[in-house]
């Protein structure tokens, strides 16, 4: 491999710009990224530049400073919203947006109060992003960036160079055409969401070590690739790397009990082991062997985080499942195996107007739970059950 | 946790800005000092900070701006930016200096280096200030970049050192310290206020220079209160005592006596020469266009904002030490601005007092400058020779 570092990061960054966010001449951009993903994120405002934007706003957080917040500061700082972060918000409509993901001290928060950390949400603000989101104006995408925190978190040492490989890897940087690499394979997922869609299931069963679930189904709610169209047109993926077919499911209907089967990274904790039951739609029962209070903090808090946005099928053909690594990190693990949310559902789920009964919660966390034991079936209006996925593999012909 | 970074960093909150308990805490830092910024917010939070905002700049991010992005970009003042500046009105802001690559831009088309200021928000920066509506602080951040900058290598410990000793750490009470270093300050700024000189005249190598002074403009020191009167030392370290002179009377030529790290290039041997207050002529061995630059597109720029004196008492001059950073190199020695004055300390009359939407230092002092107060008769009264303070 005769490509350099440097090389490397601009290669990656401008497949995040050109194909994630598909940043059109003339948009402003908004990065956003940690003080650690500094490399990434001056790649990212070049490449955008590049494409022709006609500005780039860079916007840095710092987990740190977040720590600060909850750990010394004021009971009404941790929902506050100030005025400028509402105003970077509305500013993003009809803007491309890119973000980066890979935390370089998951565990930061792990001894701040868990009840405390679960509240810490800028809801003013994640209000503005959601009805965004609903009405499809941004094009955006998330991106993974490695740090030596990350690496060491996922390799017991900071060997940056082999997580940028597994990373380089899942975004098929060693495809002669990188673009038309992607073209394909997100073709081949919109074939294979196609064929679920022609069954027209009701509902998803999910059934493994810990787990029976069933999930029922929107109508409306199409099952699609992380491929979106923003309401004028602009094609973006919203995700990279992006291994799943999605839907957002019928919030009033889930049944039975799910157990995740990687640890979740949320909030600055770890969370392993977590288990939920549902009744009616609504969790009713949280457990976990670390982190149950964060999980908790938000189903207390949070209008309609007890109830499911998104069902995500994965199987072993994923190039981050492929590299047998758990990265800690929800972009990645995700599309490494199937998942579940909870809270927000997806609205590009639909074509148009999403269903008014999609989960209008104000936050969304994604959770794994998919495994070599994991059996997913599609319950058909009848009754009848169809094998989505066994021991990892797609069982429907596309 | 890094204990002389908490005091460092507990100073600069309760003895430079000095938060008010309820206020919201304005942090710009660039991305390379998040270590200081995150102390920063700590200490703020501890001293009762209703909220912590933190906007981090990069210069990597700027330079990729100038360089590839379109003319438009360079003056724009994005609106949650502008909204992010009002909001520090009655607000304490505090600043970090110590630029981790000063010559970072140093290969761009200098005349657009000089063109990128987004000039709506320094537009309001500048009019808190003429308000005197915010509490605020600029200290120094030590990084790899800077180090390495100053002694050619990246010791950290060595410039953290310099810069404990300049802001008095070593001192058994520092806040203590503070207070009896501020009034000798304003002692020195009140002799030279009962003089009521009409201008000040520099001579040095390169250097003859008049500068008129406002009669109801003050020397201060770098001490001052707010509009609703909080108390706050802005630059820390502070060794200056400053006026901003009548920008309409300015005659000679001076020249700078350190290289200046500005915008992200260095200016190195500027020399300017004055007619009727104006700048007609920038040399400089290094970064000239830049200079020219912000002259021919920034209103009075060209003209003086601030004319300062420093002596050789100065904590950072005794270091010894370049610091390639206006904030230490200004307190090291006499220094001048170009561009915006201070007209909050005009008295109500800010007629004369440069309102341009920059203001930039350098420094001009060193053993051979000798700097006289001229009275209104034309006498001339001797203020500092081989660095030393000559009133009484």
């Amino acid at each position: 491999m005769s490509v350099n570092g440097e090389e490397r990061l601009e290669r990656y960054a401008e497949l995040a710009v050109r194909v994630g966010a598909n940043v059109q001449p003339g948009q402003e951009v908004f990065v956003h990224g940690l003080v650690e993903h500094a490399g990434l994120v001056r790649a990212l405002t070049r490449q955008s530049y590049r494409a022709g934007a006609s500005y780039v706003h860079v916007m840095y957080s710092d987990q740190h400073i977040r720590r600060a917040m909850i750990e010394l500061g004021p009971d009404e700082a941790l929902t506050y919203t100030p005025a400028w972060l509402k105003s970077t918000a509305e500013t993003t409509e009809g803007n491309a947006q890119l973000g980066t993901t890979g935390n370089p001290e998951p565990e930061l928060l792990a001894d701040l109060d868990g009840e405390r950390v679960g509240r810490a949400i800028p809801h003013e603000s994640v209000e503005i992003y959601r009805e965004l989101h609903r009405k499809s104006s941004i094009n955006w995408s998330a991106v993974g960036a490695v740090t030596e925190g990350w690496a060491r978190q996922v390799l017991g040492e900071p060997d940056v160079e082999q997580l940028w490989e597994k990373i380089a890897f899942c975004m098929r940087l060693d495809e002669p055409d990188r673009v038309a690499a992607w073209r394909e394979h997100l073709d081949r997922l919109d074939a294979r969401a196609a064929a679920l869609m022609g069954l027209r299931p009701d509902a998803i069963r999910y059934r493994g070590p810990g787990t029976d679930l069933t999930v029922g189904l929107l109508p409306t709610a199409r099952w699609g690739s992380a491929r979106f169209r923003t309401a004028s047109g602009i094609e973006y993926v919203a995700n990279m790397p992006t291994e799943e077919i999605f839907t957002t499911p019928d919030p009033t209907r889930a049944e039975g009990t799910i157990r995740a089967s990687m640890p979740l990274s949320l909030g600055g904790q770890l969370i392993r082991g977590l288990e939920f039951a549902f009744e009616d739609g609504r969790i009713v029962h949280v457990d976990a062997e670390t982190g149950a209070d964060v999980v908790r903090g938000h189903q207390a808090n949070i209008e309609n985080a007890d109830r499911l946005g998104e069902l995500a099928l994965v199987t072993k053909e994923s190039r981050v499942g492929q590299t047998g690594t758990l990265f800690y990190n929800t972009l990645f693990d995700e599309n490494a195996t199937c998942h579940i949310a909870y809270g927000f559902g997806v609205p590009n789920a639909f074509e148009g107007e999403p269903d008014e009964r999609m989960n209008a919660s104000r936050i969304h966390v994604d959770f794994m739970v998919g495994g070599p034991e994991l059996e997913v079936d599609a319950i058909l209006a009848d009754g009848t059950e169809v094998p989505l996925i066994r021991e990892e593999a797609w069982q429907l012909d596309s | 946790m890094d204990e002389r970074l908490e005091r460092y960093a507990e100073l600069a909150v309760r003895v430079g800005a000095n938060v008010q308990p309820g206020q919201e805490v304005f942090l710009f830092p660039a991305v390379e000092h998040h270590e200081l910024a995150r102390a920063l917010a700590r200490q703020a939070y501890r001293a009762g900070a209703a909220y912590v905002h933190v906007l981090y700049n990069d210069g990597h991010t700027r330079r990729a701006m100038i360089e590839l992005g379109p003319d438009e970009a360079l003056t724009y003042s994005p609106e949650w930016l502008k909204t992010f500046v009002t909001s520090i009105t009655g607000n304490a802001l505090l600043a970090t200096t110590g630029d981790p690559e000063p010559e970072l831009l140093a290969d761009l088309d200098g005349e657009r280096v000089g063109r990128a200021v987004p000039q709506e928000l320094v537009q309001i920066r500048i009019q808190q200030m003429t308000e005197n509506t915010v509490n605020w602080c600029g200290v120094g951040a030590p990084s790899e970049g800077w180090a390495q900058q100053i002694f050619g290598e990246p010791d950290v410990e060595r410039l953290w050192e310099l810069v404990a000793f300049c802001m008095r750490l070593d001192e058994p009470d520092p806040p203590a310290a503070w207070r009896a270093h501020v009034a000798s300050l304003v002692e020195r700024a009140e002799s030279l206020n009962e003089l009521q000189a009409d201008a000040l005249r520099y001579r040095g190598p390169g250097t003859d220079l008049t500068v008129g002074l406002l009669p109801n403009v003050q020397w201060v020191s770098g001490a001052s209160d707010t509009a609703s009167g909080i108390h706050y030392v802005a630059n820390m370290p502070t060794e200056e005592i400053f006026t901003s002179p009548d920008a309409r009377r300015t005659e000679g030529t001076i020249r700078s006596s350190l290289p200046l790290p500005l915008a992200g290039q260095m200016v190195r041997g500027l020399e300017l020469t004055f007619e009727g207050g104006r700048a007609v002529l920038v040399e400089a061995e290094s970064g000239a266009d830049l200079v020219r630059s912000h002259f021919a597109t920034i209103e009075n720029a060209d003209r003086l904002g601030e004319v300062a004196l420093v002596t050789k008492e100065s904590r950072v001059g005794q270091t010894g030490t370049v610091f390639y950073d206006p904030l230490f190199d200004e307190n090291a020695t006499c220094h001048i601005a170009y561009g915006a004055g201070f007209p909050f300390l005009a008295d109500g009359d800010p007629e004369g007092v440069n309102g341009a939407n920059m203001h930039v230092d350098f420094m001009v002092g060193g053993p051979e400058l000798e700097v006289d107060a001229v009275l209104a008769d034309g006498t001339e009264v001797p203020l500092i020779r081989h660095e030393e303070w000559q009133l009484a």
